[in-house]
């Protein structure tokens, strides 16, 4: 316990360290302040944002609800669509080996690469950035779910055949328990990918959200507040994915090592 | 059924699964269920792009692509191969290292955009550190695991042979730690791939991204979109075939026990 | 440090040395503590006053219940680990580290498993810096010694576990190592197994001529393989008692000789 406590004490104290060394370098003109905001200033900024909002009336806290609920959206639906495919499609070999090329290419399409297509599509809304999202989130989901049915323990079917299960009871009680951490696994990299596709796509065409914020910005040489603003978005990842890393322990206590699950 | 008799019906259902889906796509929109102006068929997208495109102006598109995807992947990989590789072998240099490389991780490498542009200007030198950090920090932490990991028995067995310090390193850790280095490289690759297209698309005037956002911006035809997509697709599925292959062969032959 | 008096096995009532106490000492080990931090604060002391001499090509064991730190002193001869407090030294020099003549055989065999079996044991030759040809030469001849040979280009996963622990071996001896260390090096391997590897062994130490300090928590292999078995008691480790065994090999487990021996060890043992 108290090696933890001195690896987290001794990592404090080189972050603290060099935002100290930092704020001297711009206070004696070491780093322009523009290039390199001091701590202060980004606290400043952080106090503004939050306050009065950038721009004016849209607060930090607004710009993070417009993000997270526009992956939230996306998320869900992909989620949604992709466990029952992909349920289906792990249970009959045959459908997954006609379709595992297909999914390999489409998750090989770089996400943001759709976004001139879809707004062709549907324009520059709202709607445009959530289907990026659930495309991006889609085919991660659906490739783990089918790994994860695909790849459970043989070891364990034989043990539940001998108890005599065979087919969709076999599939209910055995295999699907089996592949949750798998599924867990995708669930949590879909979720990295879909936060990862809206930063990006917030970066064009429009002025709420994250993505938008940072951009804005920098337009109008608000670097400090850029930073804030990544600061955020970082947080909100390390949130997002322990966060989901705790409840898969808390769901899944049985599973033994869900680190391993991956790729 | 042999092994490679299975092996090529698992193909042959994967091609035919394939073709099924691109020929429903052509006749859907031959019979105008789809609409043509908005998501051509294979061939109509070939054929549009191959109107308003030269083979010089895609060749020049995709040089330029991936000129940047391989130099930013080369030193970004570089980077955090040797960064990983230190901070796991010293200790010290880890304790150091370790909390900030953690802090910036979860940042995602497209968040760094504006930053890059306030520290670089418009130019190359911005999409090449975006695509650095989207090869360095899947790499540094592979690199770095690998490192942590491995097993302590080899390094005594390395000690027992007269081995210490820099050369132990370099003949036993480097080697044993090789498996998580391959796998971070390649997670790595696929990163810088995708982090490159959206540079591409946010801020570029050159490359593949360019390309189609241009054709957006300047209300041409869909089916160059649809070929730049795809053309991205192909590209990112055989690189990563690629490093495949070369991993399974360096590293496949004998890892696992 | 003064040494007290010159013999150093605390055997009241040992049975006849068969011509031994002539042999100069090569392994001395001398006062050996060996105290490890314990977890909550204060100390642990795994090894407690050991006094050994090794006689040149000795076949030793250390046997004992787990926590008589038989790995621990094996460690310290072989340099991986120090002493607290005491001596060691092989021929005239003190141990200061690894890698100065001491081959070590682990239980788990610890190959590099990016070398094939070639490439593990030609690393033993890599500080001998022979000329290609030659180290190839040599490599092929002890794989041929453990009986390998055909097995030369394989990864280690590719092999069973004996053939991992051969492999191990042959390393080992690249080295030309004065003394073998080895630590429980059959205890992974079925009865078969174990039982071809320990004739195996017995054959590659007569042809080589080597001082073995072997580790086994099995009085039959122990009984089986050495001319002297060192029996270690637990918390602290310490020298219980030290016991000949004279009888000629190859050994028979129906020999009554061996039986006798073996029920003395096992009373000791359980004592």
């Amino acid at each position: 316990m108290s090696a933890r406590l001195a690896r987290a004490a001794s990592s404090l104290a080189v972050i603290a360290v060099l935002l100290a060394a930092w704020e001297l370098a711009v206070g004696y003109g070491l780093l322009k302040a523009y290039q390199f905001p001091p701590p202060s200033k980004i606290a400043r900024g952080f106090a503004e944002l939050s306050l009065t909002g950038f721009p004016t009336g849209v607060s930090l806290w607004a710009h993070t609800g417009v993000t997270i609920w526009r992956v939230l959206q996306g998320y869900v639906a992909a989620i949604l669509l992709a466990v029952p495919l992909g349920l289906l499609i792990g249970a009959l070999p045959v459908l997954d080996k006609l379709s595992a090329p297909l999914i390999v290419f489409c998750r090989s399409v770089a996400t943001l690469s759709l976004l001139p297509l879809v707004i062709v599509w549907f324009g520059a809304g709202e709607l445009t950035k959530v289907v990026l999202i659930g495309y991006g989130c889609f085919w991660t989901m659906l490739s783990n779910v089918i790994a994860g049915v695909r790849y459970v323990d043989p070891v364990l079917v034989r043990a539940a055949r001998s108890f005599g299960l065979q087919g969709p009871e076999l599939y209910r009680e055995v295999v699907l328990p089996a592949a949750l951490p798998r599924i867990f696994a995708g669930a949590r990299m879909a979720l990295g990918v879909g936060f990862m596709v809206i930063v990006g796509a917030e970066m064009i065409g429009t002025i709420q959200g994250l993505g938008a914020l940072i951009m804005e910005a920098r337009t109008f040489y608000r670097s400090e507040i850029t930073i804030v603003g990544m600061l955020v978005i970082g947080l909100l990842g390390f949130l997002i994915s322990s966060g989901l890393a705790g409840l898969e322990r808390l769901l899944m206590p049985w599973a033994s090592n869900l680190d391993q699950v991956r790729r | 059924m042999s092994a490679s008799t299975i092996r090529s019906n698992d193909i042959a259902l994967g091609v035919i699964g394939t073709l099924a889906v691109i020929m429903l796509w052509e006749a859907a929109v031959r019979t105008g269920v789809i609409d043509r102006g908005i998501f051509p068929s294979p061939s109509l997208a070939i054929a549009a792009a191959t109107e308003r495109l030269t083979a010089r102006q895609l060749g020049e598109n995709l040089s330029w692509s991936l000129a940047r995807v391989f130099s930013g992947f080369l030193l970004g990989a570089l980077a955090g191969v040797v960064v990983g590789i230190l901070a796991g072998w010293y200790r010290r240099f880890g304790v150091v290292v370790s909390p900030l490389v953690e802090l910036l991780r979860p940042i995602p490498p497209l968040a760094w955009i504006p930053l890059a542009i306030i520290w670089f200007g418009l130019g190359e030198p911005s999409k090449f550190f975006i695509i650095f950090l989207g090869a360095f920090f899947p790499v540094v932490t592979a690199a770095y695991q690998g490192m942590r990991g491995i097993d302590p028995m080899l390094l005594r067995a390395g000690q027992t042979m007269g081995l210490s310090g820099v050369p132990l390193l370099l003949r036993v850790a480097i080697p044993a730690a090789a498996p998580d280095l391959a796998t971070g490289l390649r997670i790595g690759w696929g990163l810088s791939f995708g982090v490159l297209v959206a540079a591409e698309l946010i801020a570029a005037d050159r490359g593949l991204g360019y390309m189609i956002i241009n054709e957006r911006n300047t209300g041409g035809s869909v089916g160059v979109i649809i070929v730049g997509i795809l053309l991205i697709g192909a590209l990112n599925l055989l690189t990563d075939a690629a490093i495949g292959v070369a991993i399974r062969h360096w590293v496949g032959r004998w890892h696992g026990s | 440090m003064s040494r007290a008096g010159n013999v150093s096995m605390r055997e009241p009532d040992a049975t006849p040395q068969a011509g031994r106490s002539a042999r100069p000492p090569f392994i001395r080990i001398e006062a050996v503590h060996k105290v490890f931090a314990a977890r909550q604060g204060g100390e642990l002391k795994v090894l407690d006053s050991i006094d050994l001499d090794i006689a040149e090509n000795e076949f030793v064991s250390l046997i004992g219940r787990s926590g008589c730190g038989k790995t621990t002193l094996l460690n310290i001869i072989a340099g991986l680990d120090a002493a607290t407090s005491g001596r060691i030294a092989i021929g005239d020099r003190p141990v200061t580290g690894p890698g100065q003549g001491q081959g070590v055989v682990f239980q788990q065999h610890a190959l590099f498993p990016w070398l094939t079996a070639l490439g593990n044991v030609s690393f033993g030759f890599r500080k001998a810096g022979l000329p290609r040809e030659e180290r190839r030469e040599r490599t092929l001849e002890l794989l041929r010694l453990v009986g390998l040979e055909a097995a030369a280009n394989k990864y280690p996963r590719e092999m069973s576990g004996g053939m991992q622990q051969r492999v191990s071996i042959a390393r080992a001896l690249a080295l030309d190592p004065q003394i073998l260390l080895m630590d429980e090096p059959f205890g992974a391997l079925d009865e078969l197994t174990r039982i071809e590897l320990q004739q195996e062994l017995l054959r590659i130490w007569q042809a080589r001529r080597k001082t073995v300090v072997f580790v086994t928590h099995s009085i039959d292999e122990a009984l089986t393989l050495s001319d002297r078995i060192v029996l270690l008691a637990p918390n602290p480790g310490r020298i219980q008692r030290i016991f000949e065994v004279p009888m000629p090999r190859p050994r028979s487990r129906t020999e009554p000789a061996f039986n006798a021996l073996y029920d003395e060890i096992w009373s000791e043992l359980s004592s």
